[in-house]
């Protein structure tokens, strides 16, 4: 199968299904629910398909829109936007599609009593077609135009529910917040722009390679600044405690799930690995030429990652609302995928680098399922109950039985207990921030401690003596049945795989994203021929 | 009480209404040879739009307003953007075939029907924003918290 052909697909189909649901849904609900699933099962389609190509040819896919080479005439750099998938934009594509046709699936159930669904179904495939710009782009104004797109739709579905004034403030919170981080993200685009005079991924790096200014530099600190906050990470983490419990469930799991690791990790781990390539400044600074310190921004992102995960899990611990304690839970699982990122800039070149690297980004696909599956099965209580609150929902287990099955097997997967999904990726960060520096590993340990009792808590809350409130409680029907269990059914099987996956899907990824044979940009310049 | 703005605005409105609309018209379908586009045309037709709301007041909007209309024409006008974007889809995502190949839309350069789907892609996006910019207007006039 050719990889670049059904590449485009991966935006046009989404597209095509936003901006033709207010037509579809004139001809009422059950087109417009049965359309926002076909497409979104669509896409999954196209992405596997994607995923799979990259997967087996460990090539990395670069797409030009609008002619065949994106060199122009008479020049010898590239003028146009390109698009560039390695492995880990595969991961984030596969990763998205999947959640986001889970969340769809889920909200036909979920979503039953609202009103202008219409502009939800439309907003949630927007939402969708961001995230996967940000996966596949390689071009940094393309990336911010997706990240808005993203940013944008996220923030109108946070306040969807605006009956109720705590949606409409945590929205607002959310897009003051979000447009201070695209901001920075977009003052430090304009200043690499204006400093190198191209906005190519792959050729700004061999720009900043000729000549790392200091404007290289403090764009680097504004990506890094406003993605801490896209991404959520302490000490700015305090929009996400609102925005993520106050939005409906089924956007709630996108939002934990993918939103914060796309907007922010994702993007992220692109700009510092394949913008300011590692490998090429340390050749420069063996040859004592201007430079930068690659090795010291990963130790910045190391101390916020630290601070992250200690305060996510620790604050997760003293929640009684339910959503919101997994709000946190997502904050704390962030410190440790910044934790791997770090480690993985910070020891770039050596084993221990390479594996925190692919535990990042294996936990970063773990987490976007558990999380998702933790938000559903929230969801599915409110739905019943009708609260969120954890000391009325005492003996949920007895009423809820399957739901409470799948809240146990999510709540082990994060914890990391061995036969779950968890367990693998967190150990490769726990194992290589142990071997880069004890202290880390010890953070690490005691986040999960924290992380923990948690969890415990509420399973705890679940197990316990019966309350009155939860009497009438019965497992939802199955359109909200069956993602979860889809979900638990990922999270079990990839659990049974650990170390297969890891060694072909994560170690590859990590080692493409490293790029010790300058492929990003080889992949660019190798189509200078065609111009 | 109506809530029009008076005889004089509204008759001032009754002349000027057609020619914003004609001169966003105009923005729109030159947008591939002057300054502006689709954008900025269907924001100046929107503006029409805004005039009439306000000169004539929110009960003469509803009744004048149709929102599955609107937002099926949006949803249109995204469609036919899209749609021009995949007519190059052999060669590439938003290859401009029109242009290189015709048979329409390949003039000589700086005449009105040339530049390919960027004509087409105009008109698509001044639809969806004045029909988006109208809709919008028209949702924030509905939902003020205050009477008059």
């Amino acid at each position: 199968m050719n990889g670049e052909a059904i590449l485009p697909y991966i935006i046009i189909i989404p597209l095509f299904g936003a901006f033709s649901m207010p037509i579809v849904s004139l001809a009422g609900r059950k087109a417009r629910e049965a359309w926002a699933v076909l497409i979104s099962a669509l896409t999954l389609v196209v992405a596997s398909a994607l995923f799979y190509h990259v997967w087996d040819t460990k090539e990395i896919i670069v797409y030009t829109l609008g002619a065949k080479t994106p060199f122009g005439q008479g020049v010898d750099f590239p003028i146009r936007i390109v698009w560039e998938v390695d492995l880990l934009g595969a991961i984030m594509v596969l990763t998205v599609a999947f959640v986001s046709f889970m969340a769809i699936l889920y909200s036909i159930g979920y979503m039953k009593h609202d009103t202008g669904l219409e502009k939800y179904y439309t907003l949630i495939l927007i939402l969708e077609l961001g995230m996967l710009g940000i996966a596949i782009t390689g071009d940094l104004f393309n990336f911010y135009v997706f990240l808005e797109i993203m940013s944008i739709a996220s923030y109108a579905l946070v306040a969807f529910r605006n009956d109720t004034w705590e949606g409409i403030e945590a929205g607002i919170k959310y897009m003051f917040v979000g447009s201070i981080a695209s901001s920075f993200v977009l003052l430090g685009i304009a200043l690499l722009y204006g400093q190198y005079g191209t906005l190519t991924m792959g050729y700004m790096a061999i720009k900043i390679l000729e000549n790392p200014t200091v404007t290289a530099k403090v764009a680097l600190a504004l990506f890094i600044a406003g993605l801490l906050f896209k991404s959520g990470a302490s000490p700015v983490h305090m929009w996400l405690a609102d925005a993520h419990p106050a939005a409906p469930s089924s956007i709630s799991a996108m939002l934990s799930g993918l939103v914060i690791k796309i907007g922010g990790i994702y993007a992220m781990a692109r700009i510092l690995f394949s913008i300011y390539s590692p490998l090429a400044n340390k050749i420069l600074e063996a040859y004592n030429q201007p430079y930068i310190n690659m090795g010291a921004i990963g130790w910045v992102i190391i101390i916020f990652a630290c601070l992250t995960l200690i305060i996510g899990n620790a604050m997760a611990v003293i929640q009684t609302d339910m959503k919101r304690l997994l709000a946190y839970s997502s904050v704390g699982q962030i410190g440790y995928i910044l934790l791997g990122l770090g480690i993985g800039l910070a020891a770039y070149g050596t084993q221990t680098g390479e594996v925190a690297l692919a535990g990042a980004i294996y936990h970063t696909v773990n987490h976007a399922l558990m999380k998702a599956l933790l938000f559903l099965v929230a969801g599915a209580v409110i739905h019943e109950v009708g609260t969120r609150n954890l000391n009325e929902l005492s003996g949920l287990a007895k009423t809820m039985p399957k739901t409470t099955f799948a809240f146990l097997i999510g709540a082990a997967a994060i914890v990391g207990t061995p036969p779950l999904n968890g367990f693998a990726s967190k150990w490769l960060i726990y194992e290589s921030s142990a071997v880069f520096n004890p202290v880390l590993g010890a953070i690490a340990i005691i986040g999960t401690a924290f992380c923990t009792a948690a969890y415990v808590r509420v399973l705890y809350t679940f197990f316990g003596r019966p309350s009155e409130r939860i009497a009438n409680a019965e497992d939802p029907e199955t359109s909200m049945m069956l993602p979860m269990l889809l979900l638990v059914l990922a999270i079990v099987v990839m659990g049974l795989f650990p170390w297969q996956i890891s060694d072909k899907v994560m170690i590859p990824a990590a080692r493409m994203l490293e790029q010790f044979k300058f492929e990003y940009i080889q992949a660019l310049i190798s189509l200078a021929g065609g111009a | 009480m109506s809530d029009d703005m008076g005889v004089i605005v509204r008759t001032m409105a009754r002349a000027t209404i057609p020619l914003i609309g004609i001169f966003g018209a105009y923005v729109v379908s030159h947008g591939h040879l002057t300054p502006g586009g689709g954008f900025q045309g269907g924001a100046t037709i929107a503006g029409a739009g805004i005039l009439f709301l306000l000169a004539f007041g929110l009960s003469e909007m509803k009744r004048r307003y149709d929102k599955h209309l609107y937002s099926a024409l949006e949803g249109i006008g995204g469609l036919v953007f899209l749609g021009a974007a995949m007519l190059g889809i052999g060669t590439a995502f938003f290859y401009n075939t029109l242009w290189h190949d015709g048979p329409v839309f390949n003039g000589e350069p700086g005449t009105l029907l040339s530049a390919g789907y960027l004509p087409i892609m105009n008109l698509a996006v001044g639809l969806k924003v004045f029909t988006g910019l109208v809709s919008a207007m028209a949702a924030i006039a509905l939902y003020r918290r205050w009477k008059s």
